[in-house]
């Protein structure tokens, strides 16, 4: 099969790569590792709990024997456990000392269906983090190349959002922001009167305006998006990318397939296409095309590099520089407090709001104020009610038990800090030198430990928020300063970062490997630093714009 | 479902689109049977009757069906066998309930329950009246949640048997609201009297 260009993964970033390079005019094929999920089949969708088996926890016994990473996730239960890997077919290995929990979709549209849709710029202060602090290597670019990329990934995806005009978390194309409830909108006015902080509502991919013309709806306010959502209300590769790149009539797309090998012609230094094999039958297909994109996910993608080690390249693809698999991240996150409000419980809400709220960085900002730390971190959380599971962990039953859990219960507000996670050379995935998987390709090895800057800054959060909430008027009940496993914020980036040296990085300013033109990475693989932001839509506006580039080169004949 | 190309869904379509397609495939039968447990967690009848009778102790009928009259019990006793809410995880002090043990070390709830309540009745549990019944499963409450170290597996008896009443079409949708589509998000409301938790509100299901 020949094609001008090749997408390997359809995610988040492979479904605007493939949006992006069929609307340019080339012939595309998207290939898919896990099985075809069609837009409104969603299986669980609709389901109420007493429709399941158990009841929406789902049967754990059978999730410690073959989910018992993923079964960690909090948005994995019996309605969403469809849409996450099963762990004992997908093995990965992990060195002695680390603790990583990979958390993975493998399915048309990857994790566009279970993200956390929470959408946020960065700023210079983030892509200006290496060169200021020494951590790392330094970006290629600043904000000013990204900016208009951002404004069109979010007027496509449907972002929500309430500007704020801050420098550190720069406002985008919003449509109008989600309420923050009463318990939030008091916090909200004590941290800016107080202390100066922003506490605003999530810069959500959730639409509150309906794209009629795309058939998506305004948001429903059901919270149940892993499920899927036939009302496209949330940005999915489904639900938006997919239907715009068919359009074109230039795509073609290819599930259960997962590619062994990318290609390397040595005489040309070009890529030639990718190897795959049929995950049902075990047979073996080829493809060629003129560009290779690839946007299997950080992790996958950079194990895709590995693994396509060549006589010409012995120790990985693009991988001149020996940096490939180095300086992976993760944001260090920890359940910084939980703080009781009980002067609220007159007051309720109605509606399931699919974000939470955020307190945007303000730490080592103009003023370098961290405690043992250069970086930023920043909150996500909110002020939430009990319900009936707060039954569970409360003397009492009978008619008083039932009288209580009859309403609404306490009040009480959560802050979860991301931290900023420095890049780490020690940090890094390689090919494991004896495990395999089903099909015989070496497992990916991580090899991953958060240290000193990232305890520092979960330490300072904590201390923050305790004393942001008390000055609240809360009542803080407990609070963590110790990071969880690495891979927990789903936020796992690094391994081929971009840099303006062919020495020291892998890719450059456009997302396309110093070794090889024709080869683009503009999944989580291209991060250089990993702010204190979710980085998604930073992904998506570097697709983007490798895209664009992309198309000029090959129309130029530079490539 | 389909969804037309040329517009989104809005809210009285999807509810009544699911409403047909309920209609046409019938309610699915979601119960996992009982007789599908391993000989260590096949509850005894004696068993399921007890566990149908703390069920209905723990939240009992009222304007609404009660813990024991939906069933709670025996989901409960599924899901203890499956583990759910961790409930197969390996307790500290293991010892103290080692007579109730698997062979992987986790604890028979239902059977531990079944022996604690008869010896606290001074006999058979199910015979003693409604009043003692009560009163010896209070005290049994009150002392399991007396401290958080408590690793009483009546901590876990009882969470089970909530969600298998919260999460009944009983439970969820009479006794509380089912909202599958709210449609809206009030930020601030009036808690008044009338107003019915949310059996769905996911947040506080996971947070609350």
């Amino acid at each position: 099969m020949q094609f001008d260009a090749i997408v390997v993964g359809s995610g988040i970033t492979g479904g605007w790569a493939a949006k992006e390079l069929t609307q340019a005019g080339l012939k595309v094929l998207m290939i898919e590792r896990g099985r075809e999920i069609v837009h409104g089949e969603y299986e669980t969708e609709n389901k109420a709990p007493w429709e399941m088996p158990f009841r929406g926890l789902g049967d754990t016994a059978h999730y410690v024997r073959e989910y018992q990473v993923q079964m960690k996730n909090r948005h994995f239960n019996e309605f969403t456990q469809g849409h996450f890997v099963n762990d004992k077919e997908n093995p990965y290995s992990t060195g002695p000392d680390t603790d990583f929990t990979w958390f993975r979709s493998y399915q048309l549209g990857g994790r566009s269906l279970t993200w956390g849709r929470q959408s946020y710029r960065w700023s210079d202060y983030d892509f200006g983090a290496n060169k200021r602090d020494g951590h790392g290597t330094d970006w290629p670019i600043r904000y000013a190349d990204i900016a208009p990329w951002y404004d069109k990934v979010e007027e496509f995806i449907g972002v929500s959002g309430s500007p704020e005009g801050l420098a550190q978390l720069p406002d985008g194309k919003f449509q109008p922001g989600m309420k923050l409830n009463v318990v939030e909108e008091h916090v909200r006015k004590v941290v800016a009167d107080k202390y100066g902080r922003c506490l605003t509502i999530g810069r959500t991919a959730n639409m509150t305006v309906a794209k009629p013309e795309e058939g998506r709806s305004e948001c429903q306010n059901r919270s149940i998006c892993a499920r899927g959502c036939s009302f496209g209300a949330y940005f999915s590769t489904q639900s938006s990318t997919l239907p715009a790149a068919r359009a074109t009539g230039n795509l073609t797309v290819v599930t259960d397939a997962i590619v062994e090998g990318v290609d390397y012609d040595p005489k040309t230094k070009r890529v030639t296409g990718v190897r795959y094999v049929n995950t049902k039958d075990g047979t073996q297909a080829a493809a060629t095309a003129r560009l290779v994109f690839l946007n299997a996910g950080a992790f996958n993608s950079v194990h895709l590099l590995l693994k396509s080690r060549s006589e010409a390249m012995p120790t990985g693809l693009a991988n001149s520089s020996g940096v490939l698999g180095t300086q992976i991240m993760d944001h260090a996150n920890t359940l910084s407090t939980i703080a009781l409000f009980p002067q609220f419980n007159d007051r309720t809400t109605f509606g399931n709001r699919p974000t939470g709220a955020i307190i945007a960085r303000y730490r080592n900002m103009d003023a370098m104020d961290g405690s043992g730390h250069t970086r930023g971190y920043s909150f996500q959380g909110g002020a939430l009610q009990s319900n009936w599971g707060a039954g569970k962990r409360e003397a009492g039953i009978g008619a008083e038990l039932k009288d209580r859990l009859h309403q609404p219960g306490m009040w009480r507000f959560v802050l979860v800090a991301f931290a900023d996670c420095v890049p780490r050379d020690s940090n890094r995935l390689t090919l494991d030198r004896t495990k395999t998987d089903r099909f015989g390709i070496p497992q990916l090895h991580v090899d991953f430990a958060f240290g000193k800057e990232e305890q520092a800054a979960l330490a300072q959060a904590k201390a923050d928020a305790a004393e942001m909430m008390t000055a609240a008027g809360g009542t803080v009940i407990m609070g963590l300063d110790q990071p969880g496993a690495g891979g927990t914020a789903i936020h796992e980036m690094g391994g081929a970062r971009m840099g303006n040296d062919p020495k020291s990085s892998v890719l450059n300013k456009w997302s396309q490997a110093h070794d090889i033109p024709n080869l683009f990475v503009t999944d989580g693989a291209q991060m250089a630093s990993s702010a204190c932001q979710n980085p998604s839509l930073t992904y998506m506006a570097l697709t983007a714009r490798a895209c664009d580039a992309a198309v000029k080169m090959l129309r130029e004949g530079v490539i | 479902m389909q969804q037309s190309p040329q517009r989104g869904w809005n809210r009285r379509e999807f509810l009544s689109a699911t409403a047909l397609v309920a209609l046409a495939l019938g309610v699915p039968a979601a119960a996992v049977s009982l007789t599908s447990l391993e000989s260590e967690d096949a509850p005894t009848d004696r068993q399921r009757f007890v566990m149908k009778d703390v069920s209905q102790l723990v939240i009992p009928r009222s304007a609404t069906p009660g813990g024991g009259d939906v069933g709670a019990g025996d989901f409960a006793i599924l899901a203890l066998a499956h583990g759910l809410d961790g409930s197969r995880s390996l307790l500290k002090d293991a010892a103290a309930y080692a007579r109730f043990a698997r062979n992987d070390g986790s604890i028979r709830h239902v059977a531990w329950l079944e022996k604690e309540l008869d010896t606290r009745a001074g006999g058979d549990f199910l015979k003693a009246p409604a009043g003692q019944r009560l009163a010896a499963l209070k005290a049994l409450d009150a002392e399991a949640f007396a401290s958080r170290e408590s690793e009483s597996p009546w901590k876990a008896i009882k969470g089970l048997i909530l969600t298998g009443y919260y999460t009944s079409e009983v439970g969820g949708s009479q006794e509380l609201r089912y909202e599958p589509v709210p449609g809206r998000f009030d930020p601030d409301l009036p808690l008044t009297p009338d107003f019915r938790a949310i059996s769905n509100d996911w947040t506080a299901v996971d947070f609350g």
